[in-house]
This record gives structure tokens, sequence and C-alpha cells, in this order.
């Protein structure tokens, strides 16, 4: 008697067995392919565009204005006294420090101004300790009216360091090309 | 007398069959974290060092503009020239309207050139720049 039996298939299998192999050369090429460049710099806001014959002359008070001057030699003048680079930093923490408790529209604005001819480098070197003196006493007066870092600070208490300490860089409007 | 070594019971085999899971979690991460390159940077530049930079931290609110070593100004793909960058980030001012122009600007550039550009961001009311540098060490 022929057997009826059917013959038993081989169960239809996907080898998984180098799985881990193919998934591990996957992972290979995007560990190799990322970059994870983080983008980082000088954030600042330019003042809105108003055409020459339509802007307002505002002044000043002297004490309000921290007028930083680049020359295209690399001297820098803070209010009309020659200064090195690295003291703006500490020149502004004080003026910076004494206006915490002044009301808003009488804290320290500082205007940064260039020649067209000025080295960007020394641009960027200036405008950050600009803001470092801004970031130094921030950090200064969150740890002695909280005892915490500014990044630790919640948000109400973020809104005050703000408040009192705020970052107000001017770029100057460059000067008619003769 | 005969001493048999006592033998754990226990297999001494690290389990290999999630592996494959693990490795396809990890992959996975990169796959989600890798932005591939997506412009040429077709000029020179060498970015300045500063200490009290900030991290972007919205990356898809960035557009770039790099200025070479040359003069040569780069948007988005193409060299062009200072007087196209009004409009074209005009353009995309409108297509996201809080764009963060980063600044990528070789180190021994004029602030003359870096002014021109600041002048048209301003005429094209894209303000919010950002001065692109490395970390100092």
């Amino acid at each position: 008697m022929v057997s009826l039996k059917k013959k038993k298939s081989k169960e239809a299998e996907i080898p998984t067995g180098s799985m881990a192999d193919i998934a591990f050369l996957l992972l290979l090429f995007f560990l190799v392919a990322t970059v994870i460049d983080v983008d980082t710099g000088i954030g600042l806001t330019l003042p809105e565009y108003i055409p020459i014959d339509e802007q307002e002359v505002v002044p000043l008070p002297k004490d309000r204005l921290a007028a930083l001057l680049i020359n295209e030699n690399g001297d820098v003048l803070l209010n009309k006294k020659i200064i090195a680079i690295p003291q703006i930093k500490e020149n502004l923490k004080e003026r910076i420090t004494s206006k915490i408790n002044l009301p808003k529209n009488k804290k320290l604005v500082v205007s940064v101004k260039t020649d067209r001819k000025t080295n960007y480098n020394l641009y960027i070197q200036a405008l950050d300790q600009v803001k470092g003196a801004f970031a130094e006493v921030r950090e200064e007066y969150s740890m002695t009216t909280y005892g915490a870092e500014v990044d630790e600070l919640d948000e109400e208490q973020t809104k005050d360091v703000r408040d009192k300490i705020p970052i107000i860089i001017s770029i100057a409007e460059p000067e008619q090309i003769k | 007398m005969k001493f048999n070594k006592k033998r754990a019971s226990t297999k001494q085999e690290i389990p290999t069959s999630s592996m494959p899971d693990i490795v396809f979690m990890l992959l996975l991460f990169f796959m989600v974290t890798t932005t591939l390159r997506e412009v040429d940077v077709l000029v020179q530049f060498k970015l300045p060092e500063a200490e009290a930079i900030e991290k972007i931290e919205n990356k898809r609110l960035i557009s770039y503009i790099w200025v070479g070593q040359s003069e040569k100004i780069q948007l988005n793909d193409n060299i062009v020239e200072l007087n196209e960058i009004q409009e074209l980030m005009y353009k995309k001012r409108v297509a996201l309207p809080n764009v963060i122009v980063s600044l990528r600007v070789d180190k021994n550039s004029n602030m003359g050139i870096v002014t021109d550009i600041q002048q048209s961001l301003r005429k094209a009311d894209t303000r919010r720049i950002n001065y692109s540098a490395r970390l100092k060490q």
C-alpha cells in the first residue's frame, strides 16, 4: 500500500543567525555618518531697519551708555578710554552690577561700533567679553539671591534675573561711506 | 576518593537572543539623530573662538550664511552676491517667520562685509542672528 501520508514539508524559516551582524553593520554606518555637532555661537537681535531720514535720535544719558569702539588697528575704546580687550569684562561688570536695582529704563546699554576694516575676530572677541560680563553678573546675582546657578532656577526666578539684568547690546548704525 | 568539582547548575552563557533587539535600538537612535549633511560648503572659513557662547536650541530654524576667506558669500547651496541676500532672506522669512541666521564668517574677514550683510538682513527683517563661534579651549 502506498503510503498516503503527506510528506512533511520543511518549515519555512528565515535564518536569523546573521541578523545581529547585519544590524551591526547598519549601526556602524550610522555611527560613522552621524555628526552630532551642536551649533554654538553668540546670539544677537539686530535693530529694526529704519531709513536714515526717518530715524529719530534719542539721547541716552551718559551713565547708561557704554560705547565700545574698535578701529582697524585693533585699538579698543571704552567710553573714550583706551582699553585692552580682556579688560572689557571687568570694566562692564562693575557698571552692570551697579544698575541691577534701577528701573528698566535705566539699565546699561552697550553699544558696539567698528570700522569697515576692523578684523572680524576682534569684533567677536569684544562681543564675547560683553556677553561674558552680562552672563557673569547674572550668575552672581542668581547665586546671592537664590543660592543657585542660573540654569537651575525655575521659570519665575529666571524671569526675574532677566528683568534685573537685561542684555542690551546695540550694534551701531554704520557710518556713511564717504 | 574522587573529588568531583561542584559545578554551578546555571548556564554560563550570556543570553544572545535579545542582542539583535538591543542593536536595533541603538541603530534606531543613531538613525534618528543623524543629520546627513545637506549642503556642500563652497567657501573656506575658520570660525572664531569665544567663551560666552550659547547653543542654538532649535536646529530647524537655522539658516546659514557663510563668508569665506576671499569674501565670497554662500547662502543655501550657491555663492551669492551681496545685493541678492535681501530678497533671498526675505523669502525665507516669509516661509519661516522666526528664522535664526547663523553667520559663519571666517575670522580674518573685515567687518565691512559683515556690516553689509547685517544691513541686508535688517532690510529683510530677519533680525535674529548668531555669530557662529567655537568654544575657546
